[in-house]
């Protein structure tokens, strides 16, 4: 049975004011109802502002980037007419589509819209928080041409990527709505809303699924109707049938003359674009050699891409793909930040990795660094220096740790005399740790094994 | 000698002419009705602008009685729309006219009366009750802007502020016999103003004579930062520019016009066309053949946009929902504006109304492109008695010869022209976007006539 999945996308774009008016849009950082004015809440009286112009260019550059041609007859904001407590005014403001006709990832992008994002309303309080109404949202629609949830998590990645990769989205994340739209062949369409994240689509996406297969199992019709995903439980619950589906009453807002994008406006914002990711990705490769692994995981994030290609400049490619895919994303991860927000530099990475060439500090040194870099926000000359990591030089340090290791150690001796082999690097390891890493491994390994074959 | 001379002159003070109206209302107004609230601060703020006045600081509105119509925010006072809806809530923000005006020294003295949300042409529907016209006692003074109208016809205000969306100042300007402007669509900042229909709302002066009225509208109008649909006029001056002199006017006059007016309005208007003549005017004949469609494309662009905007007034902020506690007016309007504003209609009438609205706006355009002004009557007909039944259709009629104005954005001007049996007709002068000037030049010719 053919499954058949689209996507309706909302992502708050990366404006400091609203679509409508200048209030501030950090609204997650502000108590309730602080970040608010006349029009925002839409009390009596109020107008709405001229559009916010830094929203309407990042909805262009999204589009571009998502490969859509930019509508050039006039473009109206509309009115969509619905009750509900987080609407101040009663209606929504959504532009008629900016971009078309795009693709991504073979996916095709029918539309991409501007919207303005209602306030928060909370149920069990009664309460309405009105920070976040009137915050610019771009909305992106596909065209059904996703048929599992791992295709549809998939292209989602794929998205949330070159998202980022515009700059214009928020970054602090969670702010990603997606409704969705499923159907089986010989069933009708069912569209799934209030998901928040590329695993709630997927889990509702396998969740609905299994239900429709189950109802045609049982010989019962799917019928066309929206569904809610709860979080919580994993699960959808109908919502409304089409029958009972609200009619918006759409009419092209009277406050608000139409936009009018112009070709010197694309063509202005077409050259800040970055390269894609994918394309990215294939240049790296052919330009630079590394293997095709370690570009997809660099090309993932802008900045880290960017910093890749400023640290090849100096370093072996292959060696600063290798650091970057192994230990900068190690790290990263481990502090669930992006690259972006660790504060590492390129020039940072350049002096670590000169280091290493140098043979001045050892690998462990390194990576330990690599660790204390994000939280220290210095360089990694001045985090060595801080802590004393430099690798010893002088044998002398180094040779009384063997002799005090292998006299601390006679069993160790003892065993790789008779033939454990493995025995010494249980003594590497005891002079790794006198030395408090700073120690040539192989260094101590030779030395190591001189005095012990010596005393034979 | 008027206020805005007496109080230049300093033969009156801001104060005193204050008090003298708060008198004249605390007199009066029981019977007219004009006013839903006076501002009790209004002789504090006119002793203020006095010290100012003192100082050589004082602007060019100052210390005089300015009246508001009651769907204009002005901070701390309330703007009710006249309607039970909006019973309770006090501004918290000032209109962009009220700040303007503020700037300019000028009083507010209160909050008028008004067809509730501004749905009327008879000042009948308000909550507060109904307004009668100081012109002719016992009639209606029109709609919707009936209390502004009627404060200065009563003289309890030296000018007032109305807002205009298919004649709601200009027909009770008719009715009362005072001069009202519905300036240029854009001109005047609409921020402030409670919605009717957004794409044909104007703010506009109602005054005694010709100068107040472009005093008040040189002050008010002018490109605002905060609107989407303001016009990129930085500033006017009227005022100074005001000439009777007419040589070199061409004035058009439309045959239609006769055939929807009542004939004694038709009459006191040709009389006025003659004395515009005797100023220097030429007077010439054009077509308006689709003047008859522009009411209903008027209405049913109104009832879409007043649908939408009062969404808002759900019941969760304002105390209650609108559709629950309003008028029978303004019900059949939302009802009718959810009605054809549903997908399955949409097409059909308001899309259509958008059409025509081009048409006539491109009539009326053309009809101007070869004249300066088009002269003709207000109404179609005298104000009725106050309380006289009449069917919603015969209301909206009231509006036939003022809403091609607002359909086009175009400005429109009235002044009394004359009286039939005692009460006035109003001369309506409409000209190109923005040519004003034009407009209160030819209505100052006829007030020195």
């Amino acid at each position: 049975m053919k499954v058949t999945i689209g996507f309706e996308i909302h992502e708050q774009l990366a404006t400091k004011t609203k679509l409508f008016c200048r209030s501030p849009t950090n609204y997650r950082d502000a108590p309730p109802n602080t970040n608010i004015c006349e029009v925002c809440t839409g009390m009596p009286g109020a107008k709405p502002m001229p559009v916010n112009q830094e929203a309407v260019d990042a909805v262009i550059a999204i589009a571009l980037m998502l490969n859509c041609e930019i509508v050039k007859e006039p473009i109206y904001i509309l009115r969509k007419h619905y009750d509900y407590p987080d609407l101040p005014s009663g209606y929504q403001r959504t532009s008629m589509p900016i971009g078309k006709n795009g693709e991504l990832a073979g996916v095709r992008i029918w539309e991409v819209h501007l919207e303005e994002d209602p306030g928060k309303y909370d149920p069990t309080t009664g309460k309405v928080d009105y920070n976040r109404s009137g915050v610019p949202l771009v909305e992106i629609v596909t065209a059904p041409d996703m048929h599992s949830p791992e295709e549809a998590r998939e292209f989602l990645k794929e998205l949330v990527k070159v998202l980022r990769y515009t700059q214009r989205v928020r970054e602090e994340g969670g702010t990603m709505r997606v409704d969705t739209n499923v159907s089986i062949e010989g069933g009708a369409r069912v569209e799934i809303k209030n998901i928040n994240s590329i695993r709630g689509a997927y889990r509702a996406l396998k969740f609905e699924i299994t239900r429709q297969k189950n109802l045609m199992k049982r010989g019962k019709v799917v019928k066309r109707e929206t569904r809610a995903y709860l979080e919580a439980q994993m699960i959808t619950k109908g919502m409304r049938t089409k029958e009972e589906a609200e009619d918006y009453r759409y009419i092209p807002d009277p406050d608000i003359p139409p936009l009018l994008i112009t070709e010197e406006k694309i063509a202005e914002i077409r050259a800040t674009l970055p390269e894609a990711p994918h394309l990215k990705e294939k240049r790296f490769i052919k330009q630079y050699g590394i293997k095709s692994d370690d570009a997809k995981i660099i090309a993932s994030e802008l900045e880290l891409a960017n910093a890749f290609e400023e640290v090849a400049k100096v370093i072996p490619p292959q060696l600063a793909a290798t650091w970057i895919r192994d230990e900068v994303k190690r790290v990263l991860e481990y502090n669930g930040i992006t690259f972006k927000e660790s504060g590492i530099t390129p020039a940072h990475l350049i002096e670590l990795l000169q280091l290493v060439l140098n043979d001045e500090i050892t690998l462990k040194t390194a990576k330990k660094v690599m660790e204390l870099l994000p939280e220290k926000r210095t360089s990694p000359k001045k985090i060595i220096e801080e802590l004393g990591l430099k690798k010893l030089r002088e044998d002398s340090a180094v040779a009384k740790a063997c002799e005090e290791a292998i006299a601390e150690n006679p069993k160790a001796v003892e065993d790789y005399l008779s033939g454990k082999k493995e025995a010494l690097n249980f003594l590497v390891g005891q002079v790794m740790r006198k030395t408090r890493g700073r120690a040539d491994p192989a260094k101590v390994l030779e030395m190591l094994r001189e005095r012990v074959e010596g005393r034979e | 000698m008027s206020a805005v001379e007496e109080l230049r002159s300093g033969a009156l003070t801001a104060e005193e002419n204050v008090a003298r109206y708060l008198e004249a209302i605390e007199a009066r107004d029981r019977e007219i009705n004009a006013f839903i609230e006076v501002n009790l601060r209004a002789i504090e703020d006119a002793q203020a602008v006095d010290k100012k006045i003192e100082r050589g600081t004082a602007g060019k509105l100052a210390g005089l009685a300015i009246a508001v119509k009651s769907n204009i925010n002005v901070r701390g006072l309330r703007a009710t729309c006249a309607s039970k809806t909006l019973e309770n809530y006090v501004s918290p923000y000032d209109a962009t006219v009220i700040e303007r005006i503020r700037r300019e020294d000028g009083v507010i003295i209160g909050m008028t009366n008004m067809d509730e949300f501004a749905c009327g042409s008879s000042g009948e529907t308000s909550y507060f009750g109904p307004t009668q016209n100081p012109a002719a006692m016992g009639r209606i003074p029109g709609g919707s802007s009936s209390g502004s109208a009627a404060a200065i016809a009563a003289n309890f205000a030296d000018v007032a502020l109305g807002s205009d969306t298919g004649g709601s100042i200009r027909n009770p300007a008719s009715h009362c016999g005072v001069v009202g402007i519905k300036p240029t669509y854009g001109l005047v900042p609409r921020y402030g103003l409670i919605d009717l229909a957004m794409s044909l709302d104007q703010i506009g002066p109602l005054a005694k004579d010709v100068y107040s009225a472009a005093l008040l509208l040189e002050v008010i109008a002018g490109y605002n930062p905060k609107e989407a649909t303001t016009l990129r006029v930085e500033s006017v001056d009227y005022t100074s520019k005001l000439n009777a002199d007419l040589s070199g006017y061409t004035i058009g006059f439309a045959r239609e016009f006769e055939e929807y007016t009542s004939p004694e309005i038709i009459r006191e208007v040709k009389h006025a066309l003659a004395k515009l003549e005797a100023q220097g005017a030429s007077v010439v004949e054009v077509e308006l053949p689709n003047l008859a469609k522009a009411l209903p494309t008027y209405y049913l662009t109104v009832f879409v946009e007043f649908f939408s905007a009062t969404r808002r007034y759900d019941g969760r902020r304002y105390g209650y929902r609108i559709e629950e506690v309003c008028g029978e007016e303004v019900l059949r309007r939302i009802m009718l504006g959810r009605y054809i504003s549903q997908k399955e209609y949409s097409g059909k009438y308001y899309k259509k109304a958008l059409q025509f609205r081009s048409l006539i706006k491109k009539e009326l355009l053309e009809a101007l492109s070869g004249v300066d002004l088009i002269a003709g009557p207000t109404t179609p007909k005298l104000p009725h008695r106050l309380g006289e039944e009449i069917d919603p259709l015969a209301m909206y009629a009231y509006d036939l010869l003022t809403v091609p104005a607002n359909l086009a954005g175009i400005p429109a001007g009235v002044i009394k022209s004359g009286e039939v049996k005692g009460i006035p007709v109003g001369l309506q002068l409409q000209a190109k976007p923005l040519d004003e000037q034009k407009i209160l030049n030819a209505m100052y010719a006829l007030e020195g006539g």
